[in-house]
């Protein structure tokens, strides 16, 4: 799906009315709330899109949700700011497989949420009082691995063990993406070679990030997700992956910490 | 420490962090320094602070919780350091050290009747700048990678020369003497808790239609740190005395007045020893676990007291943001 994010001028949404089931309306709010707390939301016919950076402008986020995601999706387009971690818990009341009715209210900009009975109605917040969207940089980065989710839990999981922070780093010679972490007394590492990766583009490349950022990242990708991680030498990290039965998909991008000699 | 009267000679106004991202600051450290030492031993219990051989590091917390506020606006802070003192200030150090006694004194007292309150604020009025002080300070910096510079004597005059050379963007200091030695901006208030304020020299010479040696002449008719000033003469008065007069030697001899040493005074702010022999490197990056080594460990500061600004500095200072590759 094409972005309509540069478009500039975005109005305020007057129509949204839409029907998804809770799974797919609850992973797209994680994936953006390990981020911020607020964020505008792009609806137009194609789908929506939302773009966030965290306020320190370490982490990012890049997520659409394709109109086939949804049971039913109708918008004439534009924009709405939302609390996420409200919408999150009014999500968190449907069961995995119900569905979950969304409708615009233009007169009193609210949002009308309806589950199995259940009806909600939540304020939105004026767009122009969210922060920024921020542009998305072009980064060259020069190794691409995809993984699989539980392999990135399991690296972030360890060296959260030993530190605060960690570094992921490609080995183009012995053809390998490794994790280390150094502790004060401690230390993580692991290598995945071709065997146990999904694909391998290999580029020399060592980042380190911080933990913190990477573990709110890591709670929102799914185990079995196939994860294309882009990588470069004391660069940011793109991490991309798809939900939804291919319908939605996230972009991360993380800055890294510089690494001390 | 500077007239306060220039204060109303002065173009200021205030100027939010946001707008300081991206530049260098030559920090007067001597100013800075005595201001985060008092405001430290009036506000923390002195055992925090104290080794267990009886030396005081205030000076230590001090450093450590003033720096975040540098790195979290992308201001780089360059420390510069006084040097000798000036021998026409002699006067002013040994009345210093007089009214330090006589604090001292008072504070013994106090404590004697049991007065906290008293012995609070006479404790901070006596710190100063002892040796350990000064040599601590400088080895936190040097762990933390921020630059030091070294002056010939006054730390002012060699962080506004380095100013006029476009060497650094601001200076950093209290003192309203920064504008005589002719700093081209100077930032007050940076251990503040609001905005910082900004001092502009050339602002303050058009306003007033005078030249730099006139504002000078103009300050030593007032009183400066190395001369009384001349009686009845405020600032209003001091400026319409240049202005009439031409200059200090007109002034004086229109009010039958005198300054002793008023060619060399004029000089110390004109004319200041400075050096060029500085290196600046301004990437700035630190060894944190040494610095927390240093403090906590080595000079048994109270981990608690600098903790949480150890993170502010790691956070703004080890972690890159995603504009740095827009």
């Amino acid at each position: 799906m094409a972005s309509f994010l540069m478009d500039g001028g975005v109005a305020v949404a007057k129509m949204f009315n839409a029907i998804v089931s809770a799974d797919t309306l609850q992973a797209t709010l994680d994936s953006v709330s390990v981020l911020v707390d607020e964020c505008k939301i792009h609806l137009n016919d194609e789908g929506l899109e939302i773009r966030a950076v965290d306020p320190a402008n370490v982490g990012m986020v890049d997520l659409t949700l394709e109109a086939a995601a949804f049971e039913s999706y109708e918008t004439d387009g534009g924009l709405i700011g939302v609390n996420l971690s409200r919408l999150e818990d009014i999500a968190g009341m449907a069961d995995a497989g119900q569905l979950v009715h969304l409708e615009l209210d233009e007169e009193t900009r609210k949002l009308h949420i309806a589950i199995d009975g259940l009806e909600y109605t939540l304020a939105l917040i004026d767009p122009d009082s969210i922060r920024q969207e921020p542009d998305l940089p072009d980064l060259d980065l020069a190794a691409h691995v995809v993984i699989e989710g539980k392999d990135i839990d399991r690296s972030v999981t360890a060296a959260d063990m030993v530190s605060d922070h960690i570094a992921l780093g490609v080995d183009a010679t012995d053809e390998l993406f490794y994790v280390d972490a150094e502790g004060d007394t401690d230390d993580v590492h692991l290598e995945l070679d071709r065997e146990d990766l999904i694909d391998l583009t290999p580029g020399d490349a060592h980042s380190l990030f911080s933990l913190d950022y990477l573990q709110n990242m890591n709670k929102a990708i799914p185990k079995d997700a196939e994860v294309r991680m882009e990588l470069g030498d004391e660069f940011p990290v793109k991490m991309h992956f798809d939900f939804a039965e291919g319908q939605g998909s996230v972009t991360y991008m993380l800055a890294p910490r510089i690494q001390s000699e | 420490m500077g007239n306060a009267d220039l204060r109303s000679l002065a173009s200021l106004e205030d100027v939010p962090f946001e707008e300081l991202s991206d530049s260098v600051v030559a920090v007067d450290a001597h100013n800075w320094l005595y201001r985060y030492l008092t405001t430290t031993v009036r506000f923390t219990s002195d055992e925090k602070y104290t080794t267990s051989d009886g030396t005081e590091v205030a000076n230590l917390i001090g450093v450590v919780q003033g720096l975040p506020k540098f790195f979290e606006h992308d201001l780089t802070p360059v420390f510069v350091f006084d040097g000798g003192v000036t021998e026409l200030k002699d006067d002013e150090v040994e009345q210093r050290r007089e009214a330090r006694e006589a604090r001292e004194e008072k504070l013994e007292a106090a404590r004697e009747r049991g007065d906290s309150e008293a012995v609070a604020r006479l404790d901070s009025q006596t710190q100063r700048l002892t040796d350990t002080i000064l040599t601590t300070t400088r080895e936190v910096l040097a762990r933390l990678d921020v630059p030091v510079v070294d002056a010939p004597a006054e730390g002012e005059a060699q962080a506004a020369h380095m100013a006029r050379q476009n060497a650094v963007d601001y200076v950093g200091t209290e003192d309203y003497d920064a504008l005589l030695l002719g700093a081209p901006l100077t930032l007050r208030q940076l251990t503040s808790s609001g905005d910082p304020e900004l001092m502009d020299f050339q602002a303050t010479l058009d306003h007033h239609g005078i030249t730099w040696e006139q504002l000078v002449d103009a300050a030593i008719l007032m009183g400066t740190d190395f001369n009384p000033g001349i009686d009845g003469v405020g600032p209003k008065t001091a400026i319409k005395l240049v202005r009439e007069h031409g200059d200090l030697w007109g002034a004086l001899d229109a009010r039958d007045a005198h300054v002793e040493h008023g060619d060399r005074i004029r000089e110390l702010f004109l004319d200041p020893a400075v050096t060029d022999d500085y290196d600046l490197d301004l990437a700035v990056n630190p060894d944190l676990d040494a610095a927390r080594q240093y403090v906590t460990g080595e000079w048994e500061v109270d981990e608690g007291e600098v903790a949480r600004a150890f993170e502010r500095i790691e956070a703004s200072v080890v972690q890159t943001g995603l504009d740095d590759w827009a």
